[in-house]
């Protein structure tokens, strides 16, 4: 065995005993760094000392990663993933955001759809994976459904708290300029609600990429999360696993990225200060 | 300055008003008698608790009396109305929207090129010309309230209510504020209702001080001050109205 695990937490611990004297910019980006180079470290020897040999070594992970993506398996099971994500998402939203400011201004609808919503809002979005293949069978439909159902909670939930989490003052100065009906909710209901609802989209955006690779697990029949099953089901190539695992986090900080470029539009920027 | 010898602009007749609180019947204003002339500027004065700010909100339209009435030129108070404006105590302006935006607030039934001159005059007036594009976050606290002050008075307001507009202001910029509010409501004359707890306000501002005794709140006294502005704050006429208001709010030689 070698000793670069040794060798690489010897590194990264003297980097971050020293880091406190480089500039902000390679701190901020070297300290993590480091603390991941020892992780990676740690996982070797965990593979040598601990783990069942099964288990792969990051360097087995990075190959089996060349693998998939020579193999074309990583970009065509990515795009089934993210296309369900994206379609289920966005129909989401445009049911739950203009459900959730009316249901959030208007006392009486709130009365009525609220219990509902609150009930059906525990139940997991997994256990639906059966009616979601009887009704759509299994591929994209049940998948967008699934992320659907996912998505829309968050979504809606989050879109009535934000409208009658509306400051007294704003609801007031709205009354005494005279807003009603359509111009209310243009000029106050949604743009006070707005930076709510970008954190609403972002929790959801977030559910739905979990449960995708769930429910691709269980009932589909391509996507990340079958490419996960299938690398075990054939040949217990954990290395596969392992991989793809790690390809399912990176998306998902990229799409975490994306939709927090939301937050940067002047008209939300007053919802995240003190960020 | 006073009321007498002609219509009322507001007139506030024996106005009460109670709360309930945890299962208790809070009574937060009683008897309220009062007459405020066409263009006159009066300060509710009186400790916190004392209902002064419901007192607004009751003339404001945003709440209603359990007893009695408010008129304003003899009609009855019953809502909101956008020609009498409140200048809110927090911010009430829409941090969503630009400088611009907010003070055109009110105009929205204009003509593009009409509005946007009052929009400019008024934004010049208050002295935030270059700020229009600006959002309420890229603003000092002094500023947001010009904005405030700027979003009421572009409508052209019949009355204007303000509920302690400057208590979240440093000392410095709430002086400051006091004397462009005053020259303002010299230029334009219109009628103000200025709630404040602060008793060295109330005389830099007022033409008459209505001072409120605590729960319940009942009018102890209304005192004219009879200086001009601008306001000479070591005259011995300010001091004299200054231990007056001190003694009505029993805190007299209590410091």
């Amino acid at each position: 065995m070698s000793a670069w695990p040794y060798l690489a937490i010897v590194v990264g611990a003297v980097f971050i005993a020293t880091s406190a004297r480089l500039p902000s910019r390679v701190e901020r980006l070297g300290l993590p760094a480091a603390v991941g180079l020892i992780g990676i470290a740690l996982w070797q020897l965990a593979c040598v000392f601990i783990f069942n040999e099964d288990t792969p070594t990051p360097g087995q992970t990075a190959g089996a990663f060349l693998e998939i993506l020579r193999s074309n398996r990583l970009w065509s099971d990515s795009i089934a993933s993210l296309y369900r994500v994206t379609w289920g998402f966005f129909l989401a939203a445009a049911v739950g955001i203009p459900l959730g400011l009316w249901v959030g201004w208007s006392s009486r609808s709130f009365k009525a759809l609220n219990p509902i919503i609150q009930g059906l809002r525990p139940i997991s979005p997994i256990a639906w994976i059966p009616f979601a293949i009887l009704w759509f069978d299994i591929g994209d439909g049940a998948g967008i459904y699934l992320i659907f159902y996912a998505s829309f909670f968050p979504i809606t939930v989050g879109t009535m708290a934000a409208v009658r989490n509306i400051s007294l003052v704003h609801q007031r100065s709205a009354m005494n300029f005279g807003l009603t009906g359509i111009e209310l909710f243009r000029r106050v209901v949604l743009p006070a609600a707005m930076p709510q609802i970008i954190t609403a989209l972002r929790i959801a955006l977030g559910v739905a990429w979990l449960v995708i690779v769930a429910a691709e697990m269980v009932g589909m029949d391509s996507g990340l999360g079958y490419l996960i099953n299938d690398a075990r089901n054939m040949g217990r190539r954990y290395d596969l696993v392992a991989a793809t695992m790690l390809v399912i986090g990176a998306i998902g900080i990229v799409l975490d990225v994306l939709i927090r470029k939301l937050e940067n539009f002047d008209e939300v920027r007053w919802g995240y200060v003190d960020r | 300055m006073s009321s007498t010898g002609q219509t009322p602009k507001v007139a506030f007749e024996g106005v009460s008003k109670s709360f309930d609180k945890r299962g208790e019947r809070l009574q937060v204003l009683e008897g309220i008698d009062l007459t405020v002339a066409d263009g006159e500027f009066v300060c509710l004065l009186g400790p916190s608790g004392c209902g002064k700010s419901t007192l607004l909100n009751i003339v404001g339209g945003f709440e209603t009396p359990d007893a009695g009435r408010v008129t304003i030129d003899g009609v009855a108070v019953t809502r909101p109305h956008p020609k009498r404006v409140f200048v809110f105590q927090e911010y009430g302006i829409f941090p969503w929207a630009s400088v611009w935006d907010n003070v055109a607030l009110g105009l929205r039934d204009l003509p593009a090129a009409e509005r946007a001159e009052i929009v400019q005059r008024t934004i010049d007036m208050v002295g935030l010309k270059g700020f229009e594009a600006a959002y309420p976050m890229e603003l000092s606290g002094g500023m947001k309230q010009r904005v405030e002050v700027a979003r009421a008075l572009a409508v052209s307001p019949d009355v204007i209510y303000m509920d302690e507009p400057f208590g979240a202001l440093d000392s410095l910029t709430r002086l400051t504020m006091r004397a462009e509010i005053i020259r303002i409501w010299e230029q334009e004359k219109k009628t103000i209702l200025f709630v404040t707890h602060d008793v060295d306000e109330s005389i830099q501002l007022a033409d008459r001080i209505v001072v409120l005794s605590a729960r319940p709140g009942r009018i102890a006294d209304i005192l004219e001050v009879g200086l001009e502005h601008p306001r000479d704050l070591g005259s011995p006429e300010y001091g004299r109205i200054k231990n007056r208001l001190y003694q009505l709010l029993g805190v007299e030689h209590s410091v």
